[in-house]
C-alpha cells in the first residue's frame, strides 16, 4: 500500500471521527492505518528527524510525559505525542498519523511517545527510539498481564529490539534488573533517590518486587521508601541497586510541591517542582536523567519544571460551585497509598469519596484493595463513603480497617450529588476514582456545572 | 489480693512465606481471621515463615500460605520440603490451613512446568498441577458443603486431583482447578487447597469461621462461635457473584 493513501486514508477516518464524536478518534485511524499498512507506523516515525522518546513503567507515564514535554517544548522543541492513555501501538500510530502531513512529512522535530508495558514489543519494534524511560513496575491489571515478571519480560523484549539509550529506575529491583536487556551495556543511565523525608506507611503491603531475579530469596533494604523502592541487596550477593548517575538528595514536601537538590551526573542542581509527593520526585529523576542524554542541561530542565500542571485526573482541583474538590485518579495499591501519605495522613476528619469500578480498564481483579494502607486512616476521624460498581467490596475493605462507611451508592452520578450536597459551603471533598470512574465522574461534573476545559 | 484477669483465648496463625509469596491481596485473608477473632473478644498472633528461616510449625494453630510469582514459588518449593513432615503431621491432626494458588499448588505432589520441570510438593493432597500457556483469570463462583464461594482467579497451572481427591467444590462459574473437570480446590482433613483470591475470605464469611472454629475448637474445645452481622459482607459477595467472568 503506497504511504500517502494509507495516511489519507486514515486522515479521513480521524476527521470523520472528530465530527461525529469528540473524545473519540484517538485509536480508530492508527488501527485501520495499521490494517492497510502494517509497517505505516515504522515508515512514518522513520521520518521524525530527531528520533522518539518512549516512556512506559506502571505508574507516572503520563505525568513524567508531561514533565519531559515542558523541558523539551521550552527548548523550541516541537514534539508529536500520544494522547494520555492511547499508549497501544494503534493509539501510537494514530498520533503519527495526525501530525504527519498529507505529504508524510512532520513539521515537528522529535516524537514523545507514553507506551503501555504490554505494547513495547511491537512498538520499541515500529519506533525504533532513540531512547526508553522505564519508571517502575508495580501491580496494575495483573488480570491482564499475568505476573509481573511477565511484564518486564515484555519491556525487555522491546528494549531488546532497540539500540536506545535507557534510562532505569535504580531503586525498583526489577526495573533495574532490566539492563540486562540492554544491547550496549554502556548507554544504560540509572536514576534514584537518596533518601526520603517521607516515613514508611506501617503497614506497606505494596512491595511486589522484593525478590532477587536470579535465585528468588528475599532482598535486603537498607533503606524503603514505599513498595519495593529502595536501597536493596541480595543475601547471596547476585545482585543489587545499581550506581546512580542521576539521584535526588536533599527532598523536602508539601501539598501542593517539592523542594530537591539532585546531583545530575556530577552537577549539582536544585529548585522546586510543582507537583506533590514522592512519587513525583523520582518522576523528576527520570525527566533529569532524559534531558540530561539529550544534552540539556540539568539547572534548566530543573527550572523547567517549577511551574507544571498535575496530569489528566492526577490531583486536579475542581470548583463546584462555591466548592472544592480535589480529584485524584488511583490504579493500583502503590498509587492509592501515595495519595492516602501525601494528602490524607496528615489532616483530620475530611470528606473522602472512594469510587471503585472493575471495568477492563481499571482492572477486572479488585483484590489490590486489600493492600491498600486503609488502616493507617483509622484514626484520622475522615467521613468515607464509596461508589463504583464495587462499592460494597469498597465499604468491606474499610470495615476491616476498622472505618465506617457513611453512604454507599453504585451509581456514580447519585453519588457525587450525595457527596457535593452534603459538603459544608465553602468546603472541600477528596474524590478518589479508578479510572473509568474517573471518566464517569469527569463527564458528570463537567456538565453538571459546566466546568470548561475538563473534557478533551 | 485481686484474681489475675481471665486469659484471653489466642490463635497462633501462621503465614507461610509472606515475603515471597505476596502478590494477590491475600494480606486480606490474614486481616479477616484476626478482625474477626478481635470482633469476638479473642486474641490472634501472627507469625511468619521466611525461606531459610526457622519456624515451629507445631506451634501453629491455624496456617495461611497464599500465591506468588513463578520465581517464589521455586525457592518457597525447596523450602517447603524442610517443614513437610510436620505440616502433614499438623493436617493429620486437623489444624486447619488454607492455602491459595501457589502454596495449594506445592501442598500437592508437585509442579511440572511448560519445560518440563518438576517443583516437588508436600503430597498432603492427591494433586499434581501442570504449567500451561493459558491463564486462567476472571471472576469465580463456587459451590462447596459451606455453600457457595465467590471470588476471583489468577494462574496458568492446571492442577489435577486424583481419583480419590475430595474437591473443595464445583464450579458455577470460572475455571477452577484446571477449566475442564469443573472441579475446584482440594480437601483434606482441615486443610483446603483454593485458587480463589479476591482475597477469598472476606466476601465468604462462613467459610472464614470454618477455619476458626476448626482451630478453636482444637485448642479450646468450643463447639461453636458467636455470629457476627455480616450483612456488608453478603452485600459484597452478592454484587462480585454477578459479575461477568
Amino acid at each position: 500500500m503506497p504511504l500517502l493513501f494509507t495516511i489519507f486514508i486514515a486522515k479521513i477516518i480521524l476527521l470523520a471521527s472528530r465530527i461525529l464524536g469528540r473524545g473519540g478518534g484517538s485509536a480508530l485511524p492508527g488501527l485501520v492505518a495499521e490494517k492497510l499498512d502494517p509497517s505505516i507506523g515504522h515508515r512514518l516515525a522513520a521520518r521524525i528527524p530527531h528520533g522518539s522518546i518512549i516512556i512506559t513503567g506502571t505508574n507516572g507515564k503520563t505525568t513524567t510525559s508531561k514533565m519531559v514535554a515542558k523541558v523539551l517544548g521550552d527548548r523550541g522543541e516541537k514534539l508529536v505525542r500520544n494522547r494520555a492513555g492511547s499508549n497501544l501501538s494503534r493509539g501510537v500510530v494514530s498520533a503519527l498519523v495526525e501530525h504527519a502531513s498529507f505529504g508524510g512529512r512532520f513539521k515537528e522535530n522529535m516524537g514523545l511517545f507514553e507506551v503501555d508495558e504490554a505494547a513495547m514489543p511491537a512498538v520499541c519494534r515500529m519506533l525504533q527510539p532513540r531512547a526508553i524511560v522505564v519508571l517502575n513496575l508495580f501491580r496494575d491489571q495483573l488480570d491482564r498481564y499475568g505476573e509481573l515478571d511477565t511484564t518486564a519480560r515484555l519491556i525487555g523484549k522491546g528494549i531488546g529490539a532497540t539500540n536506545a539509550q535507557l534510562i532505569l529506575g535504580a531503586d525498583d529491583p526489577l526495573v533495574a534488573s532490566l539492563a540486562g536487556y540492554a544491547a550496549d551495556p554502556k548507554k544504560v543511565i540509572f536514576f534514584g533517590l537518596d533518601r526520603s523525608p517521607q516515613k514508611p506507611l506501617a503497614s506497606d503491603a505494596t512491595a511486589d518486587s522484593t525478590t532477587c531475579p536470579k535465585c528468588g530469596r528475599a532482598l535486603k533494604y537498607s533503606r524503603r521508601f514505599y513498595g519495593h523502592m529502595g536501597h536493596y541487596s541480595c543475601p547471596l550477593g547476585h545482585f543489587d541497586r545499581p550506581q546512580t548517575q542521576v539521584n535526588i538528595s536533599g527532598l523536602s514536601l508539601n501539598d501542593e510541591s517539592i523542594t530537591l537538590n539532585a546531583n545530575v551526573d556530577g552537577q549539582k542542581v536544585s529548585g522546586q517542582v510543582g507537583l506533590p509527593g514522592v512519587y513525583n520526585a523520582y518522576n523528576t529523576a527520570a525527566t533529569l536523567a532524559l534531558s540530561h542524554s539529550l544534552g540539556v542541561d540539568g539547572e534548566s530542565a530543573l527550572h523547567s519544571l517549577h511551574q507544571i500542571e498535575a496530569a489528566f485526573g492526577r490531583v486536579e482541583k475542581l470548583e463546584v460551585g462555591d466548592k472544592t474538590l480535589y480529584l485524584m485518579l488511583v490504579k493500583n495499591p502503590t498509587g492509592f497509598n501515595q495519595v492516602i501519605q501525601t494528602f490524607l495522613l496528615d489532616k483530620k476528619e475530611q470528606e473522602i469519596l472512594l469510587i471503585i469500578n472493575d471495568n477492563f480498564a481499571d482492572g477486572r481483579d479488585i483484590s489490590w484493595l486489600w493492600d491498600v494502607s486503609f488502616e493507617e486512616l483509622a484514626s484520622r476521624r475522615h467521613a468515607l463513603q464509596v461508589a463504583g460498581i464495587r462499592a460494597s467490596d469498597m465499604a468491606l475493605r474499610l470495615k476491616y480497617a476498622g472505618i465506617p462507611t457513611r453512604h454507599s451508592q453504585t451509581k456514580i452520578p447519585k453519588a457525587l450529588k450525595h457527596f457535593i450536597d452534603q459538603l459544608p459551603a465553602g468546603g472541600t471533598g477528596y474524590v478518589i476514582p479508578t479510572y473509568t470512574a474517573m471518566l464517569e465522574s469527569r463527564h458528570w461534573l463537567a456538565r453538571r456545572y459546566k466546568l470548561k476545559g475538563i473534557w478533551r | 489480693m485481686s484474681k489475675p484477669a481471665p486469659k484471653t483465648k489466642s490463635l497462633t496463625i501462621l503465614h507461610l512465606y509472606p515475603g515471597e509469596l505476596n502478590i494477590y491481596g491475600d494480606r486480606g485473608n490474614i486481616l479477616t481471621l484476626v478482625q474477626r477473632l478481635a470482633w469476638r473478644g479473642y486474641g490472634a498472633k501472627v507469625i511468619r515463615s521466611t525461606v531459610g528461616g526457622q519456624v515451629d510449625i507445631g506451634r501453629a494453630d491455624l496456617i495461611f500460605g497464599g500465591g506468588g510469582q513463578d520465581r517464589g514459588q521455586v525457592a518457597v518449593g525447596e523450602d517447603l520440603q524442610r517443614h513437610g513432615v510436620d505440616l502433614q503431621r499438623a493436617a493429620d491432626d486437623g489444624v486447619p490451613m488454607l492455602t491459595i494458588c501457589g502454596t495449594y499448588q506445592l501442598f500437592g505432589s508437585g509442579f511440572t512446568t511448560l519445560e518440563g520441570q518438576t517443583i516437588p510438593g508436600i503430597g498432603i493432597f492427591k494433586a499434581h498441577t501442570m504449567g500451561s500457556t493459558e491463564r486462567m483469570i476472571g471472576n469465580v463462583v463456587v459451590d462447596t458443603s459451606f455453600g457457595q464461594l465467590v471470588g476471583f482467579e489468577n494462574h496458568s497451572g492446571r492442577t489435577l486431583l486424583e481419583a480419590d481427591q475430595q474437591p473443595l467444590g464445583v464450579v458455577k462459574k470460572g475455571f477452577g482447578n484446571d477449566g475442564r473437570s469443573g472441579m475446584e480446590g482440594a480437601v483434606y482433613n482441615s486443610v483446603y487447597g483454593t485458587y480463589l483470591h479476591g482475597p477469598v475470605l472476606p466476601k465468604n464469611p462462613h467459610f472464614a469461621d470454618a477455619l476458626l472454629l476448626a482451630a478453636l475448637r482444637r485448642k479450646y474445645g468450643l463447639t461453636d462461635i458467636e455470629p457476627l452481622d455480616d450483612a456488608l459482607e453478603q452485600q459484597a459477595a452478592r454484587d462480585a457473584s454477578r459479575r461477568p467472568q
